[in-house]
């Protein structure tokens, strides 16, 4: 077991864990902060993504050991979060979301979209998605909802 | 798909690491951002006795340009890198490398160092940094020494690394302004491994790599030779002939799409 | 429309109305509850040992060291009387096998479950699954399906005299089936995976204080798999609950039975405490790779001037090992032999189907069922045919769709369209794709040196399986009168139970629709719990774009029935005859006033005191059903058209531009209808270019995880441009046709076509999907 010490969605923590578990099934097993998803646990579907210090990455490929020291936000860690609260009113408006599986993962990603390239016209954003798998939607809402969002806080 | 058991060892120093390298029971792996040894462990495709974890290691994350050369540590991530991090032409060719690899979520924790010493045949930098030509640093149990990328990478998943060694960072050289680089990846999906790669970098000479192969990427001698001599394009046929002259082992589909990259790398190159 | 509709100033939520979904809020904060997500103390985890082995016997099992208690077999099921899943069928010569929970001597597919280890966390009992032993004599495997059915192939079941599930034959005129000019072409839609981004998840205890076994599983048929657990395991109705919470995509996968969700349950009964096992995307990938794959060899007959005459084809759908529960194996080779003629007119039909036993996952009805591989077959064939006539294919279609005058049209096959302009959607979506436009462009080239091609693919749907259809397959699971129970609350608000399952489609906002529309109360007041066999009424469930037909129509019929009963209070209340009164606006309005709903269900609830004396005791709370009469199903249908770039030195494809012309019958929310078709769109595009299940010759899965089974993502398909048509059904509730599965069906057959359009010149026609780069050079270098 490996002591860990992190903040999560502005929380300390504290857990002896094992090496193996994943940030992701830390979060969700230890934490119950079950909004994080498993969707392939290979890294490729996105639906873990979490912030780690501001920065989206992929919780089922990082080992909870590797969060010691750092600041994790899940899904559930942005209600005060503005780029986070127009991006759901958005996913909300343009039907960007029918199962729901891969929402939590799909707005952390829409978020580092948004507030890293304000300019990001449809391409970019397309291009930028490829790292988050829906099955349901076609994306078109949720390129539709993250565009609205970028011209929103353009204005 | 979880991962089997492993010991973990925080490391703060390099030589802390290195010796723990030497003194593991069973297989020890150095774990830089974790994001292409994660998968293969929950895979349990690789089943370390030991992770050595390199992330509270000084020294290691630095770019640095000192003359005709470029200093990246090893646990410079790609995110870094496509953010711009590395000047001059060999930053932005770096930069056009970087933004292709895998997605942003895995670009902010995946590791140039990681990515070269994991050695996947179908991943950029392996290629990319073999066009670039220059050196990798290592450090082991007699302090550090260099290895050229030339050779640097033996076959899939190998490398010229010892068991007891450890990728530290890289010296690239620093282009000219004059210098034209062209880096083509072929695959199906932003951010997928490649199914074909051509690279191509002139600087002081012209370097052509043919990457994403079934063992390690290598330079293809006849395509630097019509670059040498001034030739500002490739055709398909003849990358063909270039690239199965060096009898890489491809069928034809797989000859095509390289010789289509490597024509379209050096397209780029001359855009 | 009916007598409520929606009060005067009320914004309208009723049917048509773009109404943002209720459900949103839950999935957007994180908060859904899948059930990975629930939590019962003391669960311990399962992880499953499994076969090697495409095919082999004598399977001997050794349990891992440290595993006692926590390791189960068949045997052990054997022992404890749990019964196989039977799936029988009642055409003639069907020949049946068992499907085993946990594989009995013999091992049928790579991935097929042998024993289940229990431990803690999931980790470890991965851990005991590495220490299992399992031994066998490997035997010979089937693998494809045309080898399958010679002679001399292996057998995948040892009591069959080959590996034919059932032959069937769908002739009609057959002996007139031939014309001028026939082309013959053969094609192949290769196996896949349903991929629902969450897979497939079990979670059983026994409740002591429910006093009965209770199953949470990611399903779309909670009532089905209810039945499955009691036939299996010989428990009483009463002592089963299944519970299908949030539910992360099902696409057919979900609706029926796997092995897990009957031995989860035993184990869990076997070691009284909470199990859970949640697949993991390895499992779905090697264990669900088991959707399409079909072969067809067509022959299309036409006069010299286009019209069409008969249609020959000799049809192999690969069934994989078993048949599942409760659709059966052969759900996708009769349909497909049965409607291959899509929605063309034919004089002449000569069709033959056969169901083909193979050691691969057993197959499942994946969104279109049959039709993305029939519509492939048939639209490329008449492309084909429009190459050999040196016709626009658009035209030739054109030519022969069945026209709107002639509706109801019945098939050569006996099947009836119910309503429709077929080539209306045609004629729009060539309009819209501008075919003149990409003639021009083609003769001038393009600069990067690729080839354009324009295609298109037009379908016909049955939505809403009807009754007989599936009695006459004689399924598991037949379908009957769909029901809702509808209960108006104390404050006047209404909870609508349903059977059907929400995994996505936005039944949660669309069905409370049906009751606005209804009786014009705001959508915030009604309330549609589903997905609970405790609380809803029974159903086979959310398959064959069946719900919004089915439950929307028992939703409408219930609530027509307590209008009644709300009436006659009010009618009472407003001291006037109940013929005097309509429902507007959530109210019951009489000759000189009105009455809301939420008085009329106080009086009922909290001051039975002012009740007339004959009040109808059934009160306000009613459960009422529909099914279409007469027992037929609406018929959906579309044209897709798209327009695509072959780059010829890499084979890769680019979707430029795509269309869609559709009619779902009357809209229940348009913003819900575009997003059910996008969405099935992309996964169309999937089978058309990317999703592919494959396995070497020894039948070992070789996509097993996402970096070798590449999904479509958000790059793949530039935003389509939607067309609707509008032709109610005359045999539903407000003329609605299901429609969550269309979008999936024509991409293969559209971007095919487009495809062929682009390699015209040099000849070539791609005949197998996925279209891969590899396949696209194939077809070039060889006529090259």
């Amino acid at each position: 077991m490996t002591e860990l010490t992190l903040k999560i969605n502005g929380e300390d923590v504290t857990a002896d864990v094992e090496p193996r578990l994943s940030l992701a099934d830390f979060v969700r097993d230890h934490r119950r902060l079950t909004g994080t998803h498993l969707g392939c646990e290979h890294g490729v579907c996105g639906a873990c993504t979490v912030l780690m210090n501001g920065e989206p990455v992929r919780s089922c490929i990082t080992f909870a050991v590797a969060a010691d020291g750092t600041e994790i936000t899940t899904i559930e860690g942005f209600d005060d979060d503005d780029p986070m609260t127009m991006l759901r009113q958005a996913f909300h408006e343009n039907h960007a979301l029918q199962c729901g599986y891969c929402t939590p993962g799909m707005l952390v990603a829409a978020r580092d979209i948004v507030t890293r390239l304000p300019d990001a016209d449809e391409d970019r954003v397309r291009l930028e998605l490829a790292g988050n798998l829906c099955r349901c939607t076609g994306y078109v809402g949720i390129v539709n909802a993250i565009l609205s969002v970028i011209e929103k806080r353009q204005a | 798909m979880k991962s089997a058991k492993f010991d973990h060892q925080r490391m703060v120093t390099l030589e802390e690491a290195v010796a723990a390298l030497g003194s593991a029971d069973g297989e020890a792996r150095i774990m830089g951002g974790g994001q292409s040894l994660g998968p293969m462990m929950n895979l349990r495709l690789a089943q370390p006795d030991l992770l050595i974890d390199l992330s509270r290691v000084g020294g290691l994350d630095g770019i640095e340009v000192a003359g005709d050369t470029i200093r990246i540590g090893a646990r410079v991530t790609h995110a870094r890198i496509e953010d711009g991090a590395v000047p001059g032409v060999t930053g932005a060719y770096m930069q056009f490398v970087a933004s292709g690899i895998s997605y942003r979520s895995v670009r902010n924790r995946g590791t140039i160092g990681g990515s070269v010493a994991h050695a996947d045949p179908s991943a950029d930098w392996p290629s990319a940094l073999l066009a670039l030509g220059g050196d990798v640093v290592i450090a082991g149990q007699d302090g550090e020494r260099r290895m050229p990328l030339d050779g640097f990478q033996i076959g899939p998943f190998a490398t010229g690394l010892g068991f007891e060694e450890i990728l530290t960072g890289f010296e690239l050289p620093t282009l000219g302004e004059g210098a034209k680089c062209g880096y083509y990846k072929v695959n199906r999906k932003p951010g997928e491994f490649a199914d074909a790669i051509g690279a191509v970098v002139i600087g002081s000479a012209p370097r052509v790599v043919c990457g994403a192969t079934e063992a390690a990427p290598f330079r293809v001698a006849a395509a630097e030779e019509r670059l040498a001599a001034g030739v500002a394009e490739i055709s398909v046929a003849d990358a063909r002939d270039m690239i199965a002259a060096q009898d890489p082992g491809f069928d034809d589909y797989d000859l095509q799409i390289h010789a289509v990259a490597l024509s379209r790398a050096v397209g780029r190159a001359f855009a | 429309m009916a007598d409520g509709g929606t009060g005067p100033g009320s914004d309208r939520q009723g049917i048509g109305e773009r109404v943002l979904r209720k459900e949103d809020k839950r999935f957007l904060d994180g908060a859904g509850r899948y059930v990975s997500d629930i939590y019962l103390p003391r669960t311990l985890e399962a992880a499953i040992v499994r076969s090697p082995v495409a095919h082999a016997e004598n399977l001997k099992i050794s349990p891992p060291a440290g595993a006692e208690g926590r390791f189960f077999t068949a045997e052990d099921m054997a022992a404890d009387g749990v019964q196989p899943i039977h799936v029988v069928s009642k055409f003639p010569g069907h020949k049946g096998s068992d499907y085993p929970h946990l594989a009995t001597g013999k091992l049928r597919f790579v991935g097929e479950s042998v024993a289940v280890c229990l431990a803690d966390t999931r980790a470890a009992a991965e851990d005991l699954v590495a220490g299992a032993e399992i031994d066998f004599n490997a035997l010979p495997p089937v693998v494809d399906m045309l080898a399958a059915v010679e002679p001399s192939a292996a057998r995948v079941h040892d009591d069959w005299d080959d590996n034919v599930i059932l032959d069937s034959r769908f002739d009609a005129n057959a002996e007139n089936v031939s014309a001028p000019v026939s082309v013959t072409r053969t094609f192949r839609m290769n196996r896949q995976a349903v991929n629902p981004l969450e897979g497939a998840a079990v979670l059983a205890e026994w409740d002591a204080r429910e006093d009965r076994l209770v199953v949470y599983s990611a399903s779309q048929i909670p009532h089905i798999l209810k039945n499955a657990l009691c036939e299996c395991l010989g428990l009483r109705q009463n002592q089963v609950r299944v519970v299908a919470p949030d539910v992360g995509g099902g696409f057919g996968y979900k609706c029926v039975l796997l092995p897990e969700e009957i031995y989860i349950p035993w184990v869990a009964m076997q070691v009284k405490r909470p199990v859970r096992w949640i697949q993991d995307r390895r499992e779905h990938l090697v264990t669900a790779a088991n959707a399409r794959e079909h072969h067809y060899s067509v022959t299309l007959h036409a006069q010299p001037d286009g019209t069409f005459v008969g249609l020959e084809a000799d049809i192999i759908v690969d069934s994989g090992a078993y048949s599942v529960y409760p659709h059966s194996n052969i759900l996708e080779s009769t349909m497909a032999g049965r409607t291959l003629h899509g929605p063309y007119t034919f004089s002449a039909y000569k069709v033959r189907s056969r169901a083909v036993a193979t050691n691969k996952p057993p197959i499942v009805p994946y969104r279109g069922v049959a039709r993305p591989g029939i519509c492939f077959a048939l639209e490329l064939a008449i492309d084909a045919m429009a190459r050999e006539l040196g016709r626009e294919p658009y035209d030739l279609r054109m030519q022969n769709l069945v026209p709107p005058e002639k509706m109801p049209y019945t098939t050569i096959t006996g099947g009836e369209f119910d309503s429709g302009d077929y080539p209306e959607a045609l004629r729009r979506s060539a309009d819209l794709i501008d075919v003149a436009a990409v003639r021009a462009r083609q003769l001038e080239g393009e600069a990067d040196g690729r080839l354009i091609g324009v295609g298109f693919g037009c379908y016909i749907e049955m939505t809403a399986l009807q009754t007989s259809a599936a009695a006459r397959a004689g399924l598991a699971a037949i379908p009957g009168y769909e029901q809702a129970h509808v209960r108006l609350t104390p404050d006047g608000g209404l909870e609508i139970g349903v059977g059907v399952q929400n995994h996505g489609q936005g039944m949660e906002t669309t069905l409370a629709q049906v009751a606005c529309e209804k009786f014009g109360l705001d959508i915030d007041m009604v309330s549609v719990r589903h997905g609970d066999t405790a609380t809803s009424p029974y159903s086979t469930g959310t398959y064959a774009s069946r719900s919004m037909v089915m439950a929307g129509g028992a939703i409408a019929r219930t609530c027509d029935v307590l209008g009644e009963n709300i009436r006659r209070i009010g009618a009472h209340l407003l001291q006037c005859g109940f013929d005097e009164t309509t429902i507007s606006g959530a109210r019951v309005v009489g000759p000189s006033g009105d009455v809301s709903f939420a008085e009329v269900a106080r009086v009922w609830h909290r001051n039975p005191e002012d009740l007339p004396a004959d009040v109808d005791p059934a009160g306000v709370e009613v459960t009422s059903g529909f099914r279409p009469s007469p027992d037929k199903s609406p018929f959906s249908y579309a044209t897709h058209a798209a327009i695509v770039a072959v780059d010829p030195e890499l084979g890769h494809v680019e979707i430029l531009d795509y269309v869609i012309s559709e009619d779902c019958g009357t809209i229940v929310n348009p913003m819900i209808v575009d997003g059910q078709i996008l969405g099935g769109a992309l996964q169309g595009v999937g089978t058309a270019l990317f999703e592919e299940s494959c396995f070497d010759a020894e039948g070992q899965p070789l996509s097993s995880t996402f970096a070798d089974y590449t999904m479509p993502g958000s790059t793949h398909l530039p935003n389509i441009r939607l067309d609707h048509l509008v032709n109610p059904s005359p045999l539903t509730e407000f003329g609605v046709k299901g429609l969550g599965e269309g979008g999936a069906i024509p991409p293969p057959a559209t971007i095919a076509n487009a495809v062929n359009d682009a390699l015209r010149e040099y000849g070539a026609e791609v005949s197998e999907t996925p279209i891969t780069p590899r396949r696209v050079r194939a077809c070039v270098v060889a006529k090259s």
